[in-house]
């Protein structure tokens, strides 16, 4: 979904903020990213002396109201994790083929719960960057789409 | 009592999230499905004794989580193996397995009182997770409504290989009752996450519910304009992160 929006927004999809946090070296295109991920990198910590210095830092940056969306969406994932995990869930084929080269450029093998998730299979492994391609393509146009609308309104 | 008094806080909070906490207090407190509000309540006192508690601590650091023995700083309204489920979801939930999902059920829990369980577990989680953020104090937690569980429980739920270890509903097994569900996800199959606490609907209603105000609804998932305050990428870039943090490879 992240990659998504940001090609939404036109811009190249690096999502090594995700894995590598807030020192991350890679280039972070989202907007406020920084502080984003100190954000929510002090929530799960928990420690309340660097989570009210990242929750003044976020405010400073996104105002009052985009703070508490963020607490809103770290609260939501801090449940969506648990859902998964507690039930056991598999990842879907459909977003195993999207996220496919995600596993490796996020080391998102390593951790246990992927061993829920088998392999794809050849046919799907031989598919899944036409897919990746397309809807690369598809967010992208959707993307030019919105902001050409509302520079005509 | 009135719950989530936000009023004199210095960052004020959307309406529609003061609304959905305090209903998502009102479903912990009455009787659920399998059960009943002692219980429910129990479960999410206990969510909050496992960030303290020394077993799970312990349990943490270890290399394998199965490996420390020992008693969990419990309340005593929970049965043992009830009070485990709690704690290791709330404290550890990206290293549970499936043959200890087995050893549960071995235990006497049923599959239903344990996503029920892990239901109600992640509610109050997540309201917890959103103080925490805010710098806000803890919520007292729901009184207890007397009442018995329904126990109705959806004739086609089933394990299915290859989507979780309990067993689960999906558009074309479940009943015209519990169609909503799946209502306003794109065409395909449903994901894997949507169906997972499906054994029991209720608790994925009271979900749904909870995740419409503090992240997006299903329809809104499917929009990439932001209906929030911070953009779409940002809100994903925070989704992932705190995903990536819990060590949650879905």
């Amino acid at each position: 979904m992240l990659r998504a929006s940001i090609e939404y927004q036109g811009n190249e999809a690096d999502v090594s903020a995700v894995a590598g946090g807030a020192e991350s070296e890679g280039n972070n295109p989202v907007v406020h990213g920084r502080e984003l991920v100190a954000f929510a990198e002090a929530a799960v910590q928990g420690d309340p002396a660097s989570l009210e210095s990242a929750r003044d830092a976020l405010r400073e940056v996104v105002g009052s109201a985009g703070l508490v969306d963020a607490a809103g969406v770290v609260a939501n994932f801090q449940r969506m994790v648990r859902i998964a995990d507690g039930a056991g869930i598999a990842l879907d084929t459909s977003v195993g083929m999207l996220a496919e080269d995600l596993r490796e450029d996020l080391g998102l093998d390593r951790f246990e719960s992927a061993g829920r998730s088998g392999d794809l299979g050849p046919v799907q492994r031989a598919l899944s960057p036409v897919l990746r391609r397309l809807a690369h393509f598809g967010f992208r146009m959707m993307g030019r789409r919105a902001r050409k609308r509302s520079a005509v309104s | 009592m009135d719950y989530f008094d936000y009023s004199k806080r210095a960052d004020p909070i959307r309406d529609d999230l003061v609304a959905a906490h305090r209903r998502t207090w009102e479903h912990i407190g009455v009787a659920g499905t399998w059960l009943n509000g002692v219980e429910r309540v129990a479960i999410a006192d206990e969510t909050r004794r496992a960030r303290g508690c020394a077993l799970c601590a312990e349990r943490k650091a270890a290399l394998s989580p199965f490996a420390v023995a020992g008693e969990h700083d419990h309340a005593g309204v929970l049965a043992g193996p009830l009070v485990d489920v709690v704690h290791r979801v709330t404290t550890d939930a990206g290293r549970l397995t499936e043959s200890w999902y087995k050893s549960v059920l071995s235990s006497g829990i049923s599959a239903e009182s344990y996503v029920e369980a892990v239901g109600v577990a992640v509610l109050v989680i997540s309201v917890d997770a959103f103080h925490d953020a805010m710098g806000i104090p803890f919520e007292p937690l729901p009184e207890p409504k007397p009442g018995e569980p329904t126990r109705q429980r959806p004739a086609g739920a089933r394990v299915e290989e290859g989507v979780a270890w309990v067993p689960v509903l999906g558009p074309s097994t479940c009943g015209p009752e519990d169609a909503d569900l799946f209502a306003g996800l794109p065409p395909g199959p449903a994901p894997n996450v949507i169906r997972a606490l499906s054994l029991v609907p209720s608790e994925v209603r009271a979900w749904h519910d909870l995740a419409a105000a503090q992240y997006l609804s299903a329809r809104q998932m499917q929009d990439p304009v932001s209906p929030r305050a911070i953009d779409r990428a940002q809100i994903e870039l925070l989704a992932g992160r705190v995903s990536a943090l819990n060590e949650c490879f879905y």
